[in-house]
């Protein structure tokens, strides 16, 4: 099958498409995909012309680390969890996520995520275990990869200047929910980078690789905002 | 005010500067990603502590467990230590919001794991390390916003400044820059993790290659127990890596088992009773070695409510990446490469034999022994990164300086960029973990070994002369040499331990001997690798 890959050989070059041959099974995964047309002797393209390799993101290879975000056929996925079998036609398209800046290739700069969260200086101060109910959210955020994919599929998100997205919500409702004491700060903080810009197309649920439910996040601050 | 540069931000990294930043000294945390790509968020199962004891169990029952899981070479101080620590570790980890999962009575669940006389295997559903990871990453957070932890990402561990056996700060390797910096500081902590990378397909990072492990060793440090290698029993193949299940899934009653005849044969219950498939990691993976059959895990008859409840990541697991429905079907598994009881020798303060420098987490060789208890290792991770952060003492080291040798650094990389090679390093890799796996399977003998010792001196041989692959990230062609150095230290580690005990196993060498009841210390010496053997009590002080 072929695949097309949008390229960028480093921050400041021009984005270009170049396409591959794939000749493996339909079991492969995206990862398994790009390993594959890396590691042969020559990496050429589908012209048969010599070019470097392609660089990508990984760490855990099973869905646990968000590392190989990427948006694979327009829809924003990791690379180790999406099989071919599962996507449509006979055309693999990968882009690199769009909303960060690229470093290379697949490869962006996800830091704004790190420094939005640093913003909004959200810890526990004093743990509080909440009722039961609420555990299974916050299991599930717990889980967050930071992988970006919320914030790439997101209509509100741009650059992370003012509206920091849907995983900044779910920390927000994890702190609020697990801290004891005053939640003044981290109310207004959700509400100013979250509640006023969301126009709630939920689109976040349905890329989010752990399954993360925002509008329990919201819902649930939402509460809180009115006590 | 003094600093203190940590090199890795997984569990034991973060628990290490968050001590520090609490103490009040600055740190700088290094990593090439963020903590929440590190591989303690594989881990699994959970975390050991005796947190009530009302069953019987005790902190002194743990310690021997520990021991004797680690076929009594582990040093008793150091664990006695750990296993003191580890329900203060579980509390605090607790008050930091870790999301750990609830019994009825709303205290924190606890399962049964490998080696254990009672169950006191701390948990968060079959997530707790990545539940951990997030509750660290947010309070290293709010030490960021206090200035007293700066993180710096994209940023690779390149070697220590080492002078007259004492460390000034490192080399670190900046892949935006794509130059080699020195940062001084008073003293540095190494938490690198295991070394994964040797092995090839494994169930651990990819990030984690112990190439800081081997850098350090030609630069003077020495390393320990490297031939203890853990064999988890159960990971499944999948063409990317072998992915664990995890031990949770045993000890929440999951039963293994071959096929003979038509009809399933229980064969660790057959050998060891009831409690068969719960034995220590190293007997049950020589186990299913022994049988030379497919062996698999069957958790069907548990239920699937209690699957879904209890080990719910293993079942996405194996649905998701073999189509394997475990609330139905039992699982092909086979054991793995899964952690690295050996690494970075330290003292019972975590302290390396060079001045300065400490090592913690994985990477750091100590509390296991010959074999890990399921549970000991996010213990260990904490306890050593929190122990070493209380040995670092407040006090500024006047750094010379380093110019010279930084110049030369980027002068080397520089002539290495300007090939027009095309050959792949990863290639190289490959066949590393190719020579790595034929000669330290589960069970090794002399020629096996011999004959990687000999594969490992060629591609030493060739390492200097192969040339930059310029689409590679940099990282993967400078730091072959380094992995190279440590997989022969490995080698000659399991060369010279003629016994088998624990992850050790030998078939030239089939009994355990006294003569080896101690630890392995091997040093570096201008090319040459001399391993000794130490009291464990005597190596930690």
């Amino acid at each position: 099958m072929k695949v097309k890959i949008l390229r960028q050989q480093h921050p400041h070059a021009e984005p270009y498409w170049q396409v591959f041959e794939y000749e493996g099974g339909k079991d492969a995964s995206v990862a398994a995909v790009l390993d594959s047309l890396n590691y042969r002797d020559d990496i050429i393209d589908a012209d048969g012309n010599p070019t470097d390799r392609i660089s990508w993101e990984c760490s855990c290879l099973q869905g646990m680390c968000g590392g190989c975000a990427m948006v694979i056929n327009g829809v924003p996925r990791l690379a180790c969890d999406t099989f071919l079998k599962d996507l449509k036609g006979d055309l693999l398209t990968i882009e690199p996520l769009r909303k960060f800046p690229v470093i290379c290739d697949l490869v962006v700069d996800r830091g704004i995520i790190q420094e939005n969260l640093k913003k909004m200086d959200a810890f526990i101060g004093e743990y509080h275990q909440d009722s039961e109910k609420n555990h299974e959210l916050e299991y599930q955020i717990g889980r967050c990869l930071k992988c970006g994919l919320c914030l790439e599929v997101c209509p509100n998100y741009v650059k992370g200047e003012e509206f920091f997205g849907p995983l900044f919500a779910n920390d927000s409702y994890f702190v609020a929910s697990r801290s004891k004491g005053d939640k003044t700060k981290i109310k207004k903080e959700y509400e100013q980078h979250f509640a006023k810009g969301c126009s709630k197309s939920l689109a976040c649920m349905r890329v989010c690789p752990v399954h993360i439910s925002t509008l329990a996040s919201m819902a649930g601050m939402n509460r809180g905002i009115r006590d | 005010m003094s600093k203190v540069l940590i090199i890795g931000s997984g569990i034991s990294g973060l628990a290490c500067a968050i001590t520090c930043a609490s103490r009040g000294i600055n740190v700088i945390l290094v990593s090439p990603f963020p903590s929440e790509r590190s591989q303690s968020v594989l881990a699994a199962g959970g975390i050991n502590a005796v947190l009530t004891g009302e069953d019987g169990d005790s902190i002194e029952q743990h310690i021997k467990d520990t021991l004797k899981g680690g076929c009594d070479i582990a040093g008793e101080k150091a664990v006695r230590g750990m296993c003191s620590a580890a329900p203060d570790i579980v509390r605090w980890l607790e008050s930091l919001g870790t999301v750990f999962s609830r019994d009825s009575g709303g205290r924190i669940s606890r399962r049964a794991f490998g080696g254990q006389t009672y169950p006191r295997t701390n948990y968060a559903g079959t997530a707790t390390g990545k539940q951990i990871v997030t509750a660290l990453v947010m309070e290293a957070r709010r030490l960021e916003g206090k200035g007293l932890i700066e993180r710096r990402y994209w940023t690779d561990f390149y070697g220590a400044l080492i002078r007259d056996k004492v460390c000034y700060g490192a080399m670190l390797y900046s892949e935006a820059t794509r130059t080699v910096e020195a940062v001084t500081a008073d003293s540095v902590v190494i938490a690198t993790g295991g070394q994964n990378a040797l092995f090839g397909k494994t169930t651990g990072s990819t990030q984690c290659d112990g190439y800081a492990a081997g850098k350090l060793f030609s630069q003077g440090v020495d390393l320990k127990n490297l031939e203890f290698i853990q064999y988890h029993p159960t990971a499944i193949e999948t063409d990317r890596k072998k992915m664990l299940i995890s031990e949770a899934a045993r000890g929440e009653g999951g039963r293994l088992f071959y096929e003979d005849n038509g009809s399933r044969v229980y064969f660790m219950e057959e050998l060891y009773g009831a409690k068969g498939n719960l034995m220590p990691r190293d007997i049950v993976s020589k186990c299913i070695y022994e049988t030379g059959k497919q062996v698999y895990l069957d958790v069907s008859f548990l239920g699937k409510d209690k699957i879904l409840a209890r080990i719910p990541e293993v079942y996405e697991l194996c649905m998701k990446y073999r189509n394997i429905d475990i609330t139905r079907d039992p699982v092909p598994v086979v054991p793995s490469v899964h952690f690295f009881m050996g690494g970075i020798a330290v003292g019972l303060d975590h302290r390396t034999n060079i001045k300065n420098l400490y090592a913690v987490g994985e990477c750091a060789s100590m509390y296991h022994g010959a074999n890990r208890l399921g549970g000991n290792s996010l213990l260990a991770a904490i306890y050593s990164g929190r122990v070493a952060a209380g040995s670092i003492r407040d006090e500024k080291t006047d750094s010379p300086d380093w110019s010279r040798e930084v110049s030369d650094e980027n002068g080397r990389l520089e002539m290495k960029r300007r090939s027009e090679s095309r050959f792949p390093v990863m290639y190289v890799r490959g066949m590393l973990a190719d020579a790595v796996n034929a000669s330290l399977g589960i069970v090794r003998n002399a020629r096996e070994l011999e004959n990687g010792i000999k594969d490992i001196d060629y591609y030493l041989g060739i390492a200097d002369k192969i040339n930059f692959d310029r689409s590679e990230l940099e990282y993967f062609t400078y730091s072959l040499e380094g992995i190279l150095i440590l997989a022969k230290a490995v080698l000659k580690s399991a060369s010279e331990r003629k016994e088998s005990r624990g992850a050790h196993l030998r078939n030239d060498y089939p009994e355990r001997s006294d003569a080896y009841n101690a630890s392995t210390i091997i040093s570096y010496d201008g090319g040459n690798y001399t391993a000794r053997f130490v009291k464990e009590d005597e190596y930690e002080g």
